[in-house]
């Protein structure tokens, strides 16, 4: 009776993936807003992996390629920056470093919050109460200036030259601490999922023939929550991508590696705004607005395909 | 209302904000550098300035008594001194560029939740509707925003080209005024675009909240009830939709206020509105830590304040808490 | 609407205001204004002076004094619905929920509407007066109350028969009262609103209703969640009265509540149908409901009619082998039989039902023209089937189904 029961236990998104991927796609085709989102999601992959398919190598302030400030022209189609660099040279290679700090933010995101949130739902008792003490006192604070402050911190730590996934240390910086600081909102939900997981019996049963709390977290319960966390994911992807650009903005990026966010705060310091310098904006604005509701879009729209709330039409 | 629940707040509340205390507290001797030399880096302090500090503090004995004393200055109010600032006091440097931001903040507020809960109750209710389409539309891409990128094409459009307003501050720098009711004036020429900005980034995510709210409220049984006494569409939606749908809404706005902080200190940097925004903005830039961190703690009491604030108000929207 | 209020001599104006919050007067509710003006002592007489012309009949069934609509007709059956469709537009297909679905309702009957969950008996229920979610529409059919068809009628014109003419007391009170609002206040809010009544007045009431269910009138003040689930129906069942309709549904109303709340629930239905002259429609899945409090019962599959009749008639020589099945299904504690009889297979997905008798796939008599031709309703000594077994011109003598593959009680009872 052991084996047949522990083998009948429905796995969530691993036996969706296996019987329902086509009824998946079909229900993800129908929702306008998760495939618009999908669609912009590609397009700035493919530009984030692939950018030499779009423009040249990156223009620094040495291999600059036209005058400073220069408005849309025939030669630069988006103008150029303050040093002379094309706009849309600089946009278009914005997006790998944008992109690739949110997916390394996220990773780590979602990783410590879903960890924190299956051990503390699953084990409660004392683990809990403390892991949920800790996890509403980073809700509570505002991560933003806890992330200023703890940028030059952990640059001390890792030391100026590191280097990581081709992002310098500045950068690998605010991957880290966005990671610190996004994780507590992640954790809270996949814990409520794991408290409603823990009740189905099947979760029990494995309990009875005495697989240790390991096994049955790994094996139980993070597949019956992995539909949340995917759909989770590009939520907080989207979050991070946006995190990112407000630290960029802030002064906390690279100008040798310039994100959106590290284009929009130099424009800022030229004083575009005020000198009405809106090719300086426009292109880097424009791509991080399209990207994170991109991602909003599509993450709302898996949240609604993977995890149905109760609210039957009746 | 349950006194024991507002008690159990409040007393968590302050354990938070000891426990930001603390934290900072161990994020300064976590600089590069030890405390001692970041103060005595500083030039602008005097001896005695850092004599009092090392006292003060106690930098020379062991952490836990540095701990005790840290916590002991802070509750007194005394937040370090500033490196920009030639050693002013920080609680001075922050009181300073408290009530700009409180303005912009607090009346944005007021905006949002007026403007952004209708926009939204009225497109979940009528979902699908034209207002609903055009309105989630705008609302989605306003919350996919950054503040800042919300203001930059304001400024650009309003203050550069058509010069409506100014492009930045909080008054005219160097003008005089013939009567308080002239600075008045210039002052809130001053704080249309940075108050737009700011209620604009609000209303995006207040009305997705609600409409979301309004559209959950709408298949409970006890709207269908309301619907079968034949009650108007108006009082449905104002009586029993509205007010349930409320509860979630209010709670999920609190949690998200640390992140409506983050939103308005870079509004104010493009604005050069002289609030806690640009203050952090240029203490970053030099690195004026001690600044910094106070900035933190002032931020995160409001935040724990406005959290509480909202708990209670929940308590009054929603009877089944108070028992 | 008897009761001591109302029978006692009072003010002229007041008197207008309580024949008017009698619920009488529909479509037109400007009755107070004119009963202010009148001097006269005879409480009733200036009351229908005041009254407008056009509704003044008067009808009086079994001690009810209520005034019908205008357009109503007072020779005909309380409601009479026939044909009645149902449909639910999904991405996947039309739910064709009610499909032909036809009663009649007498003035003080009772009418159970029996069936499995899906059948259609709710959203027969919620047709009536059109509360159907936005993807639910009346495609065909006629639901006439008093005559009044109001099928035809626009959202606005509607609107004046609910609660006013029929009110509804659903399932599982807990969500279907508001949980941000007093129980008092929300059975004022019809009287209130729909009967302009002043807020003090409309209080009273409320509280003259709640004691009317057995709550004490100080419980008003509470929240729903502070009151026991059997007082929670009871308020339910107060909210209901509010406007003193002429019909109550009841959508299975006692399905949530223990078996003792569950009998003083019914009991207090039958008292208050008896005191008031109501017309119940109770909707349920349990035939024991049924079988104690309705006078005729119909029983529904797959959003068409089986059977319909006079409850002793239907459960005690059941014709149509849904029936027969749904009865022998519940176990008795007096039978000698120790098995259970279960109906094999499951009910057919509306979307696409199957052509013919919708019962067929799972009818151990099935014959080939169920399955192709729906069949007919055919009236014998006052019981509607709608049978193959059972065609127009033949006796219409019950053919008893045969016991079919059961399952052993004791097996059944283990948990899997």
């Amino acid at each position: 009776m052991s084996a047949a029961t522990t083998a009948k236990a429905p796995t969530g998104v691993w036996t969706l993936r296996a019987r329902g991927f086509r009824e998946f796609a079909r229900k993800f085709a129908r929702r306008s807003d998760g495939v618009l989102g999908f669609v912009i999601l590609v397009f700035f992959t493919i530009m984030a992996i692939a950018p030499q398919l779009f423009v040249g190598a990156l223009e620094s302030a040495i291999t600059a390629s036209g005058d400073g400030l220069g408005p849309p022209s025939m030669t630069h189609i988006l103008g150029t920056d303050e040093l002379g660099r094309d706009m849309l040279n600089l946009t278009i290679h914005g997006a790998r470093v944008s992109m690739v700090i949110g997916l390394l933010a996220t990773v780590i995101t979602v990783v410590v919050g879903a960890v924190i949130g299956i051990v503390s739902g699953f084990v409660g008792g004392l683990t809990d109460s403390s892991l949920m003490r800790l996890t509403d006192f980073f809700l509570v604070l505002p991560t933003f200036v806890l992330a200023i402050i703890l940028a030059p911190i952990i640059l001390d730590m890792i030391g100026v030259d590191a280097e990581v996934a081709g992002l310098r240390a500045t950068l690998v910086v605010i991957v880290i601490v966005i990671g610190i600081t996004s994780w507590a909102s992640t954790a809270r939900i996949i814990r409520s999922q794991t408290l409603s997981v823990k009740e189905r019996m099947f979760v029990d049963r494995a309990r009875v023939i005495g697989s240790g709390n390991g096994h049955i977290m790994i094996k139980h319960v993070l597949p019956n929550v992995m539909n949340l966390i995917v759909a989770n994911t590009v939520l907080v992807f989207a979050g991070a991508v946006f995190t990112e650009t407000t630290l960029a903005f802030i002064g906390l990026g690279d100008p040798f590696l310039p994100s959106w966010g590290q284009l929009l705060y130099a424009a800022e310091a030229a004083g575009a705004p005020g000198l009405g310098a809106w090719w300086l904006i426009a292109p880097p604005a424009i791509c991080v607005v399209l990207v994170i509701l991109g991602f909003t879009l599509m993450g709302n729209a898996l949240d609604d395909i993977l995890n149905p709330k109760s609210g039957v039409r009746r | 209302m349950g006194g024991t629940y507002l008690l159990r707040r409040l007393v968590q509340a302050i354990l938070t904000i000891v426990g930001i205390v603390v934290l900072n507290f161990f994020l300064f001797r976590m600089m590069p550098g030890s405390p001692e030399r970041i103060l005595l880096r500083n030039p602008h302090l005097t001896q005695e300035t850092v004599d009092a500090a090392r006292a003060r503090w106690g930098l020379d004995e062991p952490v836990p008594v540095q701990l005790v004393k840290y916590l002991a200055a802070t509750a007194q109010g005394d937040f370090g001194y500033s490196f920009q600032y030639r050693g002013q006091p920080v609680g001075e440097v922050i009181g300073n560029r408290m009530w700009p931001t409180i303005i912009l903040v607090g009346i944005a507020e007021v905006i949002a939740i007026i403007f952004g809960l209708a926009l939204g109750a009225y497109s979940g209710w009528k979902r699908g509707g034209n207002v609903d389409r055009v309105g989630n539309g705008v609302s989605l891409v306003l919350y996919s925003m950054p503040y800042f990128v919300i203001g930059m094409p304001l400024i650009i459009i309003f203050a550069a080209e058509l010069g409506w307003f100014p492009t930045s501050g909080m008054l005219t720098p160097g003008a005089t005024y013939a009567s308080p009711m002239d600075q008045l004036l210039d002052f809130l020429h001053h704080l249309v675009l940075p108050l737009l900005t700011v209620s604009l980034g609000l209303i995006g995510g207040y009305s997705i909240l609600m409409r979301s709210a309004i559209i959950e409220t709408r298949t409970e049984d006890y709207v269908t009830t309301a619907k079968a006494k034949g009650l108007s569409e108006n009082r449905i939606v104002r009586h029993h939709a509205f007010p349930n749908a409320l509860l979630p809404t209010v709670t999920i706005i609190a949690i998200n206020l640390g992140y409506v902080v983050a939103g308005v200190l870079t509004a104010e940097i493009i604005f050069n509105w002289p609030g806690l925004g640009t203050l952090t903005y240029q203490a970053l830039s030099v690195r004026d830590f001690p600044v910094l961190q106070g900035v933190f703690l002032i931020l995160s009491i409001a935040v724990v304040m406005a959290n509480l604030g909202a708990d209670l108000l929940y308590g009054v929207l929603d009877p089944r808490v108070r028992t | 609407m008897s009761g001591p209020t109302f029978s006692s001599p009072m003010r002229p104006d007041e008197s207008a205001r309580a024949l008017e919050s009698e619920g009488r007067l529909v479509g037109d509710e400007s009755i107070r204004d004119e009963a202010d003006g009148a001097g006269s002592q005879d409480a009733a007489s200036v009351a229908r002076a005041a009254m407008d012309a056009e509704a003044a009949e008067v009808a009086t069934t079994r001690g009810r004094r209520w005034t019908l609509p205008k357009d109503a007709d007072p020779n005909v059956p309380l409601l009479v619905v026939e044909n009645l469709r149902t449909y639910f537009t999904l991405e996947s297909g039309t739910v064709k929920a009610v499909d032909g679905v036809s009663f009649t309702l007498r003035h003080g009957e009772a009418l159970g509407i029996a069936g499995e969950s899906g059948c259609g008996k709710t959203t027969t229920a919620l047709s009536l007066v059109r509360i159907l979610p936005s993807n639910g529409k009346v495609v065909e059919g006629s639901i006439k109350l008093m005559g009044i068809d109001l099928v035809g009628k626009s959202e606005k014109a509607l609107r004046r028969y609910r609660w006013r003419q029929i009110s509804i007391v659903f399932q599982g009170a807990m969500n279907a009262l508001n949980p941000v609002q007093r129980v008092r206040d929300q059975i004022a809010e019809p009287i209130e609103e729909r009967l302009n009544q002043s807020p003090d007045v409309a209080r009273r009431r409320a509280g003259e209703l709640l004691e009317l269910v057995g709550i004490p009138r100080e419980r008003g003040k509470a929240y729903p969640h502070e009151l026991s689930g059997g007082m929670r129906q009871r308020a339910m069942i107060a909210m209901a009265l509010a406007c003193d309709p002429a019909i109550v549904i009841g959508d299975e109303p006692t399905t949530a509540l223990d078996v003792m709340v569950q009998a003083q629930i019914l009991q207090l239905l039958e008292d208050l149908r008896h005191k008031l002259g109501l017309s119940l429609v109770l909707i349920t899945h349990d035939l024991s409901v049924i079988a104690e409090t309705c006078d005729r019962v119909m029983m529904m599959y797959a959003g068409r009619v089986a059977e319909e009749g006079p409850v002793s008639e239907v459960f005690g020589r059941p014709r149509h082998p849904y029936t027969q099945k749904l009865l022998a299904a519940f176990p008795n504690i007096h039978a000698d039989r120790r098995t259970l009889d279960v109906i094999p297979g499951s009910p057919p997905d509306l979307r696409d039902p199957p052509p013919g008798c919708r019962f067929a796939p799972r009818c151990s008599f099935a014959m080939d023209v169920c399955t192709e031709v729906v069949p007919p309703e055919v009236t014998f000594d006052g019981v509607r089937v709608a049978c193959h077994l059972y065609p127009a011109g033949s006796d219409g003598t019950p053919i008893t189904v045969p016991p079919g593959p059961a399952v052993d009680a004791g097996v059944a009872a283990a948990p899997a």
